[in-house]
């Protein structure tokens, strides 16, 4: 296991505001797509236990139910997966926003939850990397669950590795009842990587 | 100089090859929804060359695609400059092919996975979107077939095999939920408890067989009797316990008394010989001061004694003491 690595208050200074602007973009692609007003949490940037990863998912309520997507993205020795987490009932005011008439079942609100995270994922990775200068390819999504508990949602993490590098995005639609969380997380070994590109960064 | 040239070409050309025979599907969109790229995997598995699929729109050439899905789909694709993802679960094919494997495989089509790929001009606008296809089907079938065992062994686990009711352990775990529902909601339910009279009897002058054939039929009755709301369990031996959702104490006498009347008036016939049957019921109304479900079986169990006590085949309700 490597030594865990610390990053200093700058740094980390530094990776929210590459996070605030990934996530400035993603949340403007999400505002055209819905024709509303998201409102803009700050990224909240931490370095992890794995088994306080939980601790990640600060906006969510371990009692509510939601549904998952995730996805794998690697490149330039960077890796890491994101997923994107929303509350069961946002699902209702989501297809309003985009006009689906009809019955929200199962498959319609997989539809939904795939739509969202091509954008917030896509557009929040590619944010990253053209601040850090690196490439990612982004892996096929995959569903962790629907209407599970988000206990249940992190329990599949096997303890291969100690630390991750989360970023957490909290999206809201500003009078409407939708609620997802978006978090990056960052494998070990891509820790020292990341580190040297900030510090690049600051320079 | 003409070298170079020549090893440019050689280059391309087995790009192109690669490109061609490479086990995964590879399409160029336009703007028009035109092909502008038709690869072999694309050819074999449509069984259309490519000559004729070139420039042909893609929804005259697949009559049956979901048009109006892939347009959305493709429209975020050239207006955010984003890749996008399709997987199985949610759409499981694009392009309606057969099974890669026609003989062994299970599957009547080709699970798909796909992913859009906003495709730049020299420019650098977004004039054309490839579709990569990937042939999932193994991995989609396999996760199918474990959902479907998963359900199975679910139901089987929540089933009492004799009667086929559910079992004390799930209907115990569905009144728990209900127990937590009332003090959420504050909306009465009612639990029934159900014993058949002289049970040992039956077993006694019938046999066991007799017995099971007996407890069968009082199951029947009371599945065919209950609303699609109501949830019943075989509780124990000859003790069946019924959660009426949304019913006071005085609509279950309805329920019960309906109940006991069909089985009083049934007859079963086992080995030749007719035995007749009649049942004990116990209701009692949930209520806010019970602190734990357990107390809610207590109360019901308490008003079957009671019916039992009475002289049976009757319905008695538990009024609520302080425990």
């Amino acid at each position: 296991m490597t030594q865990a690595i610390k990053f200093s208050e700058d740094s980390r200074d530094c990776l929210q505001e590459v996070s605030n602007v990934a996530m400035g973009r993603a949340a403007d692609l999400l505002a055209r797509l819905l024709d509303v007003y998201v409102i803009l949490p700050i990224p909240n940037v931490n370095l992890l236990e794995i088994s306080e990863l939980h601790m990640a998912l600060s906006s969510l309520e371990d009692s509510e139910s939601v549904s998952a997507v995730c996805q794998g993205f690697i490149g330039s020795n960077i890796a890491g997966e994101a997923l994107l987490i929303f509350n069961d009932t946002s699902f209702s005011d989501i297809a309003e926003l985009t006009h689906f008439k009809g019955v929200i079942d199962k498959n319609i609100e997989l539809e939904l939850l795939m739509d969202i995270a091509n954008i917030l994922i896509g557009a929040c990775l590619q944010g990253v990397s053209e601040q850090l200068d690196v490439k990612f390819s982004q892996g096929q999504p995959v569903i962790l669950g629907q209407h599970i508990k988000v206990p249940e949602l992190i329990k599949s993490a096997k303890k291969r590795w100690k630390q991750t590098l989360a970023i957490e995005i909290n999206y809201t639609i500003e009078n409407r009842n939708i609620n997802c969380d978006l978090l990056l997380l960052f494998t070990e070994d891509s820790l020292s990587v990341l580190k040297d590109k900030i510090d690049y960064l600051m320079e | 100089m003409q070298l170079q040239e020549q090893d440019q070409f050689q280059d391309f050309h087995w790009m192109i090859e690669m490109l061609q025979t490479i086990d995964v599907g590879v399409v160029v969109l336009n703007k028009e929804y035109q092909i502008k790229s038709w690869n072999g995997f694309m050819e074999n598995h449509s069984g259309i060359d490519s000559k004729d699929a070139i420039d042909a729109c893609i929804f005259v050439l697949f009559k049956d695609m979901d048009e109006f899905w892939l347009r959305h789909k493709a429209d975020t694709v050239f207006k955010l400059k984003n890749h996008a993802f399709s997987i199985w679960e949610q759409h499981p094919y694009i392009f309606k092919f057969k099974n890669n494997r026609p003989i062994t495989g299970v599957a009547e089509f080709m699970y798909q996975n796909c992913t859009f790929i906003p495709i730049k001009d020299l420019r650098g606008e977004i004039d054309k979107i490839a579709i990569l296809v990937y042939d999932v089907t193994d991995t989609a079938v396999n996760k199918l077939e474990a959902i479907k065992v998963t359900e199975e062994l679910k139901q089987l686990s929540r089933t009492d095999v004799l009667t086929q009711m559910y079992n004390r352990g799930y209907w115990e775990e569905t009144l728990v939920g209900e127990f937590n529902r009332f003090a959420r909601t504050n909306r009465v339910s009612s639990l029934v408890m159900l014993d058949i009279d002289h049970f040992k009897k039956v077993n006694d002058t019938f046999g066991h067989q007799a017995g099971d054939a007996a407890l069968k039929m009082v199951a029947n009755t009371l599945t065919q009797t209950l609303r699609d709301t109501d949830i019943a369990g075989r509780y124990g031996g000859e003790e069946f316990s019924i959660i009426l959702v949304d019913t006071d104490a005085k609509s279950s006498i309805v329920f019960c008394e309906r109940l006991r009347k069909v089985i009083e008036k049934s007859e079963i016939y086992y080995a030749g010989k007719q035995i007749k049957l009649t049942i004990s019921l116990g209701i009692y109304e949930v209520h806010t001061k019970l602190s734990t479900y357990n107390q809610w079986i207590e109360g019901a169990d308490a008003a079957l004694f009671e019916a039992k006590n009475s002289g049976r085949n009757q319905t008695k309700i538990y009024k609520y003491k302080d425990h």
